[in-house]
């Protein structure tokens, strides 16, 4: 569904995004996980013909994106990291809009059944900048699925959100999967990836540094994490198993907190960097 | 072509801005002062052979807001929506083409210039003036909306931050507008200047609207703002074409 075949990018000589081979299967939900400036927004902009690989090619359903951009863009909804609705704007106003320049046919009625499936049909004439910043953020979302895309782009969909919003925009996107879409997301939230994604390629610094789903990951690096205090610093240790992890744990002096491993090890172990600050 | 949507939402934006006074105020201050400064202030001192002041000032006023509003507020929105508020980016991953994407930038920054224009006509009309409007006199007007809205699309495409328009702004419009005919005959400014002078778009629209007939003259001179117009357009279509972030 998504193919990407050594795909680069450089801003002014700065290399954003280098060597990226994807294969995303159709109804995954494919998660590009990594720090600010791993190259997450710049793989989305590409595969959305926002912006031109410097190298490498690109493929959504079989349709180049440089090269047959407007086949490409009948098959995608995108979901941006800003929030780019037209605030001054009704809610019902910025869907028909969007609905018109993809010549959605019967506009009014994918207008109600996109509000009603967003739990915003009593808001539809409600100015967006009246929104809260969750509603915004699905109406967002809601304006991607006008055209009923068949690949869905979801950049950083729940950055700045508080933890329930959070998960109200999970069980959507799960949602959407349930009904056939391919779904790539970007996140620098571990838990995001872990609980929404099947599988999971790491970025850092314009690389792919890694691809598999979140437990094949985890267990590549070891099941448990053993951290403690070493002097001011913390220090992760990475160990097979629960029992490793105890008696590893007689060991630490201090500050001595066992749990299961989690993709941000992952992270760490593969770069020697936190993924979050 | 799909140009609706595109036309759709600047006047959606329009018509939700006209509902704050302030603003419709802000837009229209300009050409009011000088049309009540110029016009019944200083006009009663300044002579115009065969024609009243007010008469000779009016269409320059027109010709004036007409460029101003069809400009700015092309030129503004791009670059504001392009750089700051991210609404451009969802034309460039829609399924238009930059040609629809023009037109529709087009044809609602004319239909905000004719606004304007149609405020300080009545308002001209108001105070005495005994302008007559015929076909030559809509067509031009429409022209040279179509030309500075065009105009607009180029410098929003091209401009790298709300300076940049700005810059454009006091180069090229604000110059027309005090050159180009508006207050006073071009024939009065020096003769090195009026080279320059008649090359310019704005020009042409001044004397096309103070003498609104066919003529080998005002054929020329609909010619040329023809080829602005267009070459702006074509520009502009060629810019968004080539856009990559």
């Amino acid at each position: 569904m998504i193919v990407t075949e050594a795909l680069g990018k450089n801003y002014q000589g700065i290399i954003a995004l280098e060597g990226l081979d994807l294969h995303i299967r159709p109804g995954e939900i494919f998660g590009l996980l990594g720090p600010n400036g791993a190259g997450k927004t710049t793989t989305i902009k590409i595969l959305t013909t926002l912006a031109r690989p410097t190298r490498g090619r690109a493929w959504i359903n079989d349709f180049d994106v440089v090269r047959q951009p407007l086949q490409v863009k009948r098959l995608i909804g995108v979901c941006p990291q800003e929030i780019n609705l037209d605030k001054e704007l009704s809610a019902y106003e910025n869907l028909r809009i969007y609905g018109q320049l993809y010549r959605v046919p019967d506009l009014r009625t994918r207008i109600r059944e996109l509000l009603e499936l967003g739990d915003q049909s009593q808001r539809a004439a409600s100015l967006v900048r009246e929104f809260s910043g969750g509603m915004q953020r699905r109406l967002l979302i809601l304006r991607a699925l006008m055209s009923r895309p068949r690949v869905l782009f979801l950049d950083e969909p729940t950055v700045g959100l508080d933890p329930q919003v959070r998960r109200q925009l999970w069980d959507l996107i799960r949602h959407l999967q349930a009904q056939g879409i391919t779904i790539l997301i970007t996140t620098h939230y571990i838990e995001e990836a872990e609980m929404l994604c099947d599988r999971v390629g790491i970025l850092s610094r314009g690389h792919l540094i890694a691809l598999d789903t979140p437990n094949a990951l985890t267990a590549r690096v070891g099941g448990y994490v053993v951290e403690s205090l070493n002097g001011v610093r913390r220090q992760y240790i990475l160990v097979r198993d629960k029992a490793a992890a105890y008696a590893q744990a007689q060991n630490e002096p201090s500050g001595v907190i066992i749990r299961q491993a989690n993709l941000e090890d992952v992270f760490i172990k593969l770069t020697g960097e936190r993924l979050q600050h | 072509m799909n140009w609706y949507p595109i036309f759709l939402r600047e006047i959606l934006l329009f018509r939700r801005r006209l509902l704050r006074l302030g603003y419709v105020v802000s837009a229209m201050f300009a050409p009011l002062l000088y049309l009540l400064a110029f016009g019944l202030g200083l006009g009663k001192r300044v002579t115009i052979p065969g024609v009243s002041y007010l008469d000779y000032l009016l269409p320059g006023l027109i010709a004036m807001s007409s460029m101003t509003n069809s400009y700015t507020w092309v030129a503004n929105g791009l670059t504001v929506g392009r750089l700051h508020f991210r609404t451009f980016q969802i034309y460039i991953q829609a399924p238009v083409t930059p040609a629809a994407i023009v037109w529709g930038q087009v044809l609602a920054g004319m239909a905000r210039g004719l606004f304007a224009s149609l405020i300080i006509l009545g308002l001209g009309l108001l105070l005495g003036s005994g302008l007559k409007l015929n076909g030559v006199f809509i067509l031009v007007l429409l022209l040279n909306c179509m030309v500075f809205a065009a105009f607009g699309v180029v410098v929003g495409m091209k401009s790298r931050s709300h300076e940049d328009t700005a810059t454009f702004t006091n180069f090229f419009i604000l110059p027309m507008a005090f050159f180009c005919g508006t207050f006073f005959p071009v024939e009065e400014m020096p003769w090195v200047l009026r080279g320059i002078i008649h090359i310019l778009p704005l020009t042409h629209t001044n004397r096309l609207l103070r003498s609104p007939t066919w003529s080998a003259a005002s054929l020329g001179s609909l010619a040329l703002l023809g080829a602005f117009g267009i070459a702006c357009m074509v520009l502009g279509t060629i810019i968004i074409r080539r856009y990559s972030e």
